[in-house]
């Protein structure tokens, strides 16, 4: 790292900057607020007039020592949806999160190289289908000029005239070298968290800078080290504004990127970026932006040690996605080759395909330990044997899946011209990426999976098999919280087969994946696409779990379930080796929405030079065994519970919660407590 | 064939090549005062109990059948509302823990690993060692051991293994049967054995300020290790601070105040034991 960016990064970790930041005025809200929910205009209108108000209160400040400017200084700005027409709404729609447009990922390249120039000639030689979201976005690209304009003239106030003038160039005829790309980007990026649809990625760094930075080399005016430089400065400026998207915690922001992997045309697209990544990333040590590798069978062992030297610092990055399980999964679901071969990660884990889609890939959470224990509960008494139980588990996966996907019609979305702006051809049809694209598919998460599977695996043994355990007695203990019958509690939770240990367990967490696949088959949204299965869990392992009652695997009432794609907390006996081969059932090959398998390492195994190899080789194990997508953390409960007896002392401490990292200090207990009780693989 | 063993560990990076499975015997003849494995040191299934979090709450002594003599049957086990108790020591067939390590195969075999046998003490249950060991063939095989075992027993281990983790912890006679509690010609027959056997292997030596770092031992041990031609591989465990740690959990005592190795120690064996193979290992 050199000296001026470690200033900046100095700067940004003491938090001078917030200095700047102010809130609006009682005056300014007065003004603002009649505006932007004038309910005779249109959701287009509003939505534009409130960015156009937003980026003319915002004030340029020239942060010293970084070269890409663009810091916001409004702490927050008022949603054009006001709590009452929010619930209004809800009577009308399915309203998915805040009802905005999320999760995409834009054509990064083509923006950057058109400049916003170039996107309004592409609008106006195009079909303008609809002729407010054409005159919204160019008015949209006049306000970000005339906002980019006055970065200029503060440039030019401080005696960096010719700086100012790059600057209100670029934005309008586009990039040509690596920092005018990352400059224009800031801007962009900017708008685009000022239009509050969040989680939009930062979509393939390592391909679309791939041209600027052979240009940069070719005509002299970076070297490898200095382009280095640029892109640390650049990651640090995903941290300026970091704390001002507020959902959970810091942290979960969205601000994910994608390296490596196969190209369009089934090469590896794999270049000296993909490392030059994974050093700033390790170098600057932030929350963001948050780093997704792909890798597949043939990705050489060097690269996955160059991916451990990162895990190693306990970010929780990189997280890694395998090309041979997740390419022939979208290719499964219907998106071309050509397409699957160009996925990126949205913000957390999902799957998607940047600037052709407009899937929402984590509109819902089926419970599947759930629905198996409430099989389990119903239907148990009249079963004779397993595949009768199995029969029914199967019938209520389906029906759950047809009562969600019914809950998610009629889905608000507000518009997003300036998004749609960014997103590829789109443009030319004149319409907002908000009423569809070629793909318009949902995801569903599906949660306590392992849970579910172990249920099944006790049930398929004590009471079918050995027939040790009565159906009566087990169904007493999962209703009354196993209050009268602690040993078998005991047997379900320490000596029953458990999924990533025991292959009776494997078998049904393989089976539960397919038919959770299968459940969603055929099922249509009123978009016209389909239903993805997967892995993830986001919030929902906290959620659902707090209102499970006892389940038949042993865990109490009210316990929590595992966090996306995870063996069940009582594991015990089994390590890494068994959990991953237990994780990677060929059924992932239709259910890789996303959600890793997630593994704690104990930070000593870090310590020296030839355990890095180790960890090197057992995340290629799993890529090799089938595995989807996993993601390490370096930790050390110790130092975890010790954070949460003196939190003051460990306010730096980050840890990866689920699709995202954030500060340990900041979470709340019941995440904190997750964290700390996740199997923990020492040495 | 059964045994009993107290732990299996699936990612073990620091004993031998490769991605390894460490599965750790119970039962040890030695009482090393360092040790930091107490879970080792009986042969027989005992009661842990984890002292954090404990609410003092007194379940577990109302349901005990047997208050002054534990016979380990787990009752306290089902009561403990902050499940803090749990068994130690599992007892298994060799055949059936065979499987259950072969089914992870592919993945040690591509990391160049295998399986390591530790303990506790290997050799104190040498037919279930050597059953496994043959069981395991397919995978690179290797033992970790004090050299505290008989000698037909350890020349059938060394038939069948394929490296070899030796402890050699102090030199002197006295001194050794101070520390562990035994003296140490049996072990150092064994490691002669093993000197002369061709089977690959290092020595370790779990160093400990005052108690081995002299230049007395440190001669000796060198004296001992060049009697073989070659490198002889000799590895230092500087002693762990948190040794003590699991000895109330077993409802024992610890009370030695061991100090870790200094810089100037571990610059002395480096020199003295020039010519050797030799590895510090981090604290």
């Amino acid at each position: 790292m050199t000296e001026r960016i470690e200033r900046v990064k100095r700067y940004l970790e003491e938090r001078r900057h917030r200095a700047f930041r102010r809130e609006l005025t009682a005056e300014e809200l007065d003004e603002i607020l009649p505006a932007i929910r004038d309910r005779s205009l249109s959701w287009m209108r509003r939505h534009t007039l409130r960015l156009k108000l937003f980026l003319e209160r915002e004030t340029p400040v020239l942060l010293p020592d970084t070269h890409i400017y663009g810091m916001r200084t409004i702490v927050s700005f008022p949603d054009i949806i006001s709590a009452e027409e929010m619930a209004e709404l809800k009577e009308k729609y399915y309203v998915h999160e805040k009802g905005k447009v999320t999760n995409l990922s834009w054509d990064v390249l083509t923006v950057l190289r058109d400049g916003l120039e170039g996107r309004r000639k592409k609008l106006m030689d195009g079909r303008q289908e609809d002729g407010e979201f054409v005159d919204c976005v160019l008015e949209i690209i006049d306000a970000v000029e005339r906002f980019a304009d006055r970065y200029a003239q503060a440039l030019e106030g401080s005696g960096q005239a010719q700086e100012g003038e790059k600057l209100s160039r670029i934005v309008r005829r586009g990039a040509v070298t690596m920092e005018e790309a990352f400059q224009l980007f800031r801007i962009l990026h900017f708008t685009l968290w000022c239009t509050d649809c969040y989680h939009n990625t930062l979509g393939r760094f390592d391909q679309w800078l791939l041209p600027f930075y052979r240009h940069d080399l070719e005509t002299g005016i970076v070297t490898k080290e200095s382009a280095l430089e640029m892109i640390e400065d650049f990651f640090l400026s995903f941290n300026w504004d970091s704390d001002l998207y507020y959902s959970l915690a810091w942290g979960d922001n969205g601000q994910s990127l994608v390296i490596g992997g196969m190209l369009p045309d089934g090469s590896d697209g794999t270049n000296e970026l993909t490392e030059m990544t994974l050093t700033a990333a390790r170098e600057l040590r932030q929350i963001d932006p948050k780093i997704n590798l792909r890798v597949s069978k043939a990705t050489p062992i060097e690269l996955f040690e160059t991916g451990t030297e990162l895990t190693k610092i306990g970010l929780g990055f990189p997280q890694y996605s395998n090309d041979d399980v997740v390419i022939p999964c979208l290719e499964h679901w219907g998106y071309e080759t050509a397409d699957a071969r160009d996925y990126c990660i949205a913000a957390c884990w999902e799957f998607i395909v940047p600037n052709v889609a407009m899937d929402i890939p984590n509109i819902g959470g089926l419970p599947i330990a759930e629905v198996v224990r409430e099989t389990i509960a119903e239907h148990l008494e009249e079963c004779e044997t397993m595949d009768e139980l199995t029969q029914f588990v199967r019938q209520a996966l389906r029906k759950k899946a047809e009562e969600m996907a019914e809950q998610v019609k009629n889905l608000f979305l507000e518009p997003a011209p300036f998004l749609s702006m960014l997103m590829g051809d789109y443009l030319e049809r004149g319409s907002d990426i908000s009423r569809g694209a070629k793909y318009n598919n949902y995801g569903f998460h599906g949660t306590g999976l392992s849970c579910g599977a172990d249920q099944l695996a006790a049930v398929e043994r004590y009471v079918f098999g050995e027939r040790s355990i009565t159906k009566k007695q087990l169904l007493t203990g999962m209703e009354n919280d196993f209050e009268t019958d602690k040993k078998l509690q005991w047997i379900l939770r320490n000596k029953a087969p458990k999924m990533g240990r025991d292959e009776s367990a494997n078998e049904m967490g393989a089976a539960l994946l397919d038919w959770f696949a299968q459940a969603l088959e055929g099922l249509r949204n009123d978009r016209g696409g389909i239903f993805r299965g997967g892995t993830g869990t986001a919030m929902y392992y906290v959620w659902h779990g707090e209102h499970l009652p006892a389940t038949a695997d042993g865990r109490g009432a009210g316990e929590y379930l595992p966090a996306n794609f995870s063996p069940s907390l009582f594991l015990t006996g089994a390590g890494p080796l068994s959990v991953l081969l237990g994780f990677s059932p060929e059924s992932l090959l239709r259910t890789s929405n996303g959600g890793p398998m997630t593994l704690e390492i104990h930070d000593q195994v870090f310590k020296e030079k030839e355990s890095i190899r180790k960890v090197a080789e057992l995340v290629r194990a799993y890529i090799a065994a089938g595995g989807h997508q996993l993601q390490l953390n370096a930790v050390n409960s110790e130092k975890l519970r010790a954070a949460q007896e003196e939190p003051e002392k460990y306010q730096d401490l980050i840890v990866r919660v689920w699709g995202w990292s954030g500060h340990f200090v900041e979470l709340d207990k019941c995440y904190q407590d997750q964290v700390v009780k996740r199997v923990e693989f020492g040495i | 064939m059964k045994g009993t063993i107290f732990s299996i560990e699936e990612f073990a990076v620091f004993d031998g090549e490769g991605i390894r499975v460490n599965v750790f015997f119970k039962g040890c003849p030695l009482r090393c005062r360092w040790c930091h494995n107490p879970e080792g040191l009986k042969g027989k299934k005992q009661i842990v109990h984890s002292p954090n979090g404990c609410q003092h709450c007194g379940r577990c002594r109302r349901v005990c059948p047997s208050p002054e003599h534990c016979i380990a049957c787990g009752a306290c086990i089902l009561e403990c509302p902050k499940r803090l108790i749990r068994f130690s020591g599992e007892e298994w067939e060799a055949h059936d823990l065979a499987r259950r390590i072969l089914k992870l195969s592919p993945v040690l075999k591509a990391s160049g690993g295998g399986v390591t046998f530790s303990g506790g003490e290997v050799l104190m249950q040498p037919d279930f060692l050597c059953a496994l060991l043959e069981e395991t063939a397919q995978l690179n095989r290797a033992v970790e051991t004090s050299g505290y075992g008989k000698e037909e027993d350890f020349v059938r281990m060394l038939e069948r293994v394929d490296f070899v983790f030796f402890d050699l912890k102090v030199m002197d006679r006295e001194r050794h049967r101070h520390y562990t509690g035994v003296c140490n010609d049996l072990i150092l027959e064994n490691a002669r054995r093993l000197m002369g056997s061709g089977v690959r292997h290092t020595f370790r030596v779990p160093f400990i300020h005052g108690v081995n770092t002299d230049r007395e031992n440190l001669v000796r041990l060198r004296d001992f290790v060049r009697e073989e031609e070659g490198r002889p591989g000799v590895e230092f465990l500087p002693y762990n601070k948190m040794a003590g740690a699991k000895y109330k959990m077993l409802g024992m005592a610890y009370d030695y105040d061991f100090r870790q190795p200094t810089k100037e120690d571990c610059a002395l064996a480096g020199e003295i034991l020039e010519g050797c193979d030799v590895r510090f290992r981090k604290a």
